[in-house]
């Protein structure tokens, strides 16, 4: 009474009833594709005996139309015994249980019915090569088992799946598969456009209409051309050296500034958040120095400091020093008593409950500050050089300004957007390597 | 005052549930058993070994006696096993090695192997709950404070954790301490059920359970069961009415 599920049509009448199922009905398209193409179809008359409990957990089944009876053996102890199944019902899945290879149930067809049966090894072997997908759906079997079929919570553990989600998902295959997700969601493409609406309106504002307010600027076709000509006006541009011996100069500034202020900041930030009489001690002079603009520190900076480079430096530093240890002290803060206690209860001394409970927990708000803390490094540092020094991003903006070279101004505002936005990324990046098991428990979250 | 005049002797081995409503100041004798808050005046014992007492009013948190929290207090930085093996291994009492082996062992025993690598965040709040309680049979405690550990769990979760804590408990005789609001819960698990006067919290009524252990989920449908809570229904219903009155918070 078997027929492979081969046409077209059959998978897609197979897709729609497991989207109706509960393990399947949110999983994504091209999954359910695949699992459909596994999917044989078969008929029962009223009355028939689909299997009986004690046979071998060989097929699982997904009923497309009809009614079937399911009735447990007293043995498993589900608080409901009988279950009737109609479309999208699922059983026959005792073969995904840990350790069960035996029916638990007698099914029967109560009405002419229509199924769909996976070979359980088949079904997940599939699922294991779907990585995360596949592990959501046998999560979604598990709970279906025990919250449907009312079976004990002991009972209705699904076996693991030995692919990379379950295993060893690194962080990296996490990476790529939210990247992969990214490429096919209508995102990517929605960025292009949007991308396309900015430049489009400055080139037509500049170069078309000649609006009133952008007569002056220059154009995009006059910047792009400025950029990739390997004989610039200005002297700066894809080609020149120079243009690069900037970028350079800035991002090495930004690094020292950002790894210093990273290293005193989180220490200063863990102490305030730990100890209640360093912070009763500094935290007013902190908080009285925090909101004094980096530009107000200019003058002092140059008379500290002799050498420019320095100065510099010190002002990038500065500002972030001052985010990334507020936010260290708030994460701390922010941990739950209750893991504090929970350590203290399981023996943990001092030390190690710092080491083991105050550093991780204080871990994502480390990372926020991080974040904001690489973006006003940039902030102060573009600044700082636009007062002093001889190289560097903001000193190219400063004297292409001064020197009326319009187009390189541009220049170096894109080329700041793009490094800045590379180094925000891979603080990121460190981040979700540090805290895998927030990238993981979002990974779940999100879907 | 949360708890006053409070009086009350648990054997060892047994289950005694605390009950009251809302706010009544059973989390507050909890966390001074468990030392994390001082007592003003008066003592606790455990195994004639003075906790706390006039002299010493805070008693020092310990692997003795280990709290499962109200919300759940694993680790979420830690794997499920990393978390289970963490009292033995800060103290220094098993090597990292021997510890995995017997957290394995006790996470199988619990109906939890296959999820030793996940994080918390990765699997059901059933299963943390049973974690968790793993984490604390893991230091071989004299007693576990449990603190409404079901609360946040659907009604349907919370009938399977029932039945997964008594079979936990048979397999490692524990005294265990837990407070909750729901009497069916304590009359269904416990030895006896001390139920709670509102602030002051003290034992308004002690009630032997007489059902024999071991119980499964039949017990809620036996008329002996049903005979315990009409007995102590007004009592618990007349404290949650002076709670309320009292205008308390959830607490």
């Amino acid at each position: 009474m078997e027929a492979a599920a081969t046409a077209n049509g059959a998978v897609d009448g197979a897709v729609a009833a497991l989207r109706e199922s509960t393990p399947f009905g949110d999983a994504s398209p091209g999954l359910l594709a695949r699992v459909a193409a596994i999917a044989r179809a078969a008929r029962y008359p009223a009355g028939a005996r689909i299997y009986s409990a004690g046979d071998d957990a060989d097929d699982i089944f997904v009923v497309v139309s009809g009614r079937v009876d399911h009735v447990f053996t007293p043995e498993v102890g589900a608080r409901e015994p009988l279950k009737r199944m109609t479309r999208g019902g699922v059983f026959g899945w005792a073969g995904l249980l840990l350790g069960q290879t035996r029916r638990l149930a007698t099914v029967t067809a109560a009405e002419p019915t229509e199924v769909l049966r996976f070979d359980t090894e088949a079904l997940v072997a599939l699922l294991e090569s779907e990585s995360l997908d596949g592990g959501r759906v046998m999560e979604r079997f598990a709970g279906m088992i025990q919250r449907e079929f009312t079976l004990p919570a002991m009972l209705s553990q699904v076996r693991r799946l030995s692919g990379p989600l379950t295993e060893e998902m690194s962080s990296l295959s996490l990476t790529m598969y939210r990247l992969s997700l990214w490429l096919k969601s209508p995102r990517p493409y929605l960025m292009v456009i949007g991308f396309a609406l900015f430049l489009g309106f400055w080139y037509l504002a500049v170069e078309v209409w000649k609006l009133p307010r952008f007569r002056e600027m220059p154009g995009l076709t006059s910047v792009v051309k400025e950029w990739v000509s390997p004989n610039p006006t200005y002297g700066l541009s894809l080609y020149t050296e120079e243009y690069y011996q900037h970028i350079v100069v800035s991002v090495w500034r930004v690094t020292k500034a950002f790894v210093l202020a990273t290293l005193l900041g989180v220490t200063f930030g863990l102490l305030l958040g730990w100890s209640r009489t360093f912070k009763d001690y500094v935290f007013p002079v902190f908080e009285m120095l925090r909101p004094i603009p980096i530009l107000a520190w200019v003058p002092l900076a140059i008379v500290m400091f002799i050498a420019t480079e320095s100065a510099v430096v010190y002002l990038a530093f500065l500002a972030s020093f001052f985010a990334t240890a507020l936010n260290t002290m708030l994460g701390v803060e922010s941990i739950d008593e209750s893991y504090i206690r929970a350590a203290d209860c399981l023996g943990a001394n001092r030390r190690q409950v710092f080491r083991h409970v105050i550093i991780p927990g204080a871990l994502p708000f480390i990372f926020t500050g991080l974040q904001i803390s690489v973006g006003v490094s940039w902030f102060s540092l573009v600044a700082a050089e636009m007062v002093s020094g001889q190289y560097g991003l903001g000193y190219v903006i400063n004297t292409s300004y001064m020197m009326v070279r319009y187009p390189t101004i541009i220049i170096g505002m894109v080329t700041l957007g793009i490094v800045g936005y590379v180094t925000s990324a891979m603080v990121r990046v460190a981040g979700d390597y540090m805290m895998e098991w927030r990238v993981r428990e979002l990974a779940l979250s999100e879907r | 005052m949360a708890v006053d005049h409070c009086s009350l002797e648990i054997e060892a081995g047994e289950i005694c549930m605390i009950v009251g409503p809302s706010g009544c100041g059973k989390t507050t004798l909890l966390n001074a058993i468990a030392g994390f808050h001082d007592i003003t005046s008066g003592r606790i014992t455990m195994d004639g070994e003075v906790l706390c007492s006039d002299d010493k009013p805070k008693s020092t948190p310990g692997p003795d006696r280990i709290v499962v929290f109200q919300n759940g207090a694993l680790f979420p930085w830690k794997s499920n096993l990393e978390n289970v093996i963490f009292g033995p291994v800060m103290q220094g009492k098993l090597a990292r090695k021997e510890a995995i082996e017997k957290g394995r062992g006790m996470m199988a025993d619990a109906g939890l192997s296959g999820v030793e690598h996940n994080y918390p965040g990765e699997v059901s709040s059933g299963m943390r709950r049973r974690v968790e309680i793993v984490r604390a049979l893991m230091n071989d405690p004299k007693a576990l404070l449990l603190d409404e550990p079901y609360r946040a769990l659907d009604s349907l979760t919370k009938s399977v954790m029932h039945e997964a804590l008594l079979e936990i408990y048979y397999k490692n005789k524990v005294t265990i301490f837990f407070i909750t609001h729901d009497l069916e819960e304590a009359i269904f698990l416990g030895h006896r059920v001390a139920i709670m006067t509102t602030r002051p919290c003290k034992p308004k009524k002690v009630l032997d359970v007489d059902i024999p252990h071991p119980r499964d989920y039949s017990v809620l449908t036996s008329k002996r069961f049903r005979e315990l809570i009409e007995e102590t229904n007004d009592a618990v219903h007349e404290e949650a009415l002076k709670a309320f009155q009292a205008g308390e918070k959830e607490g």
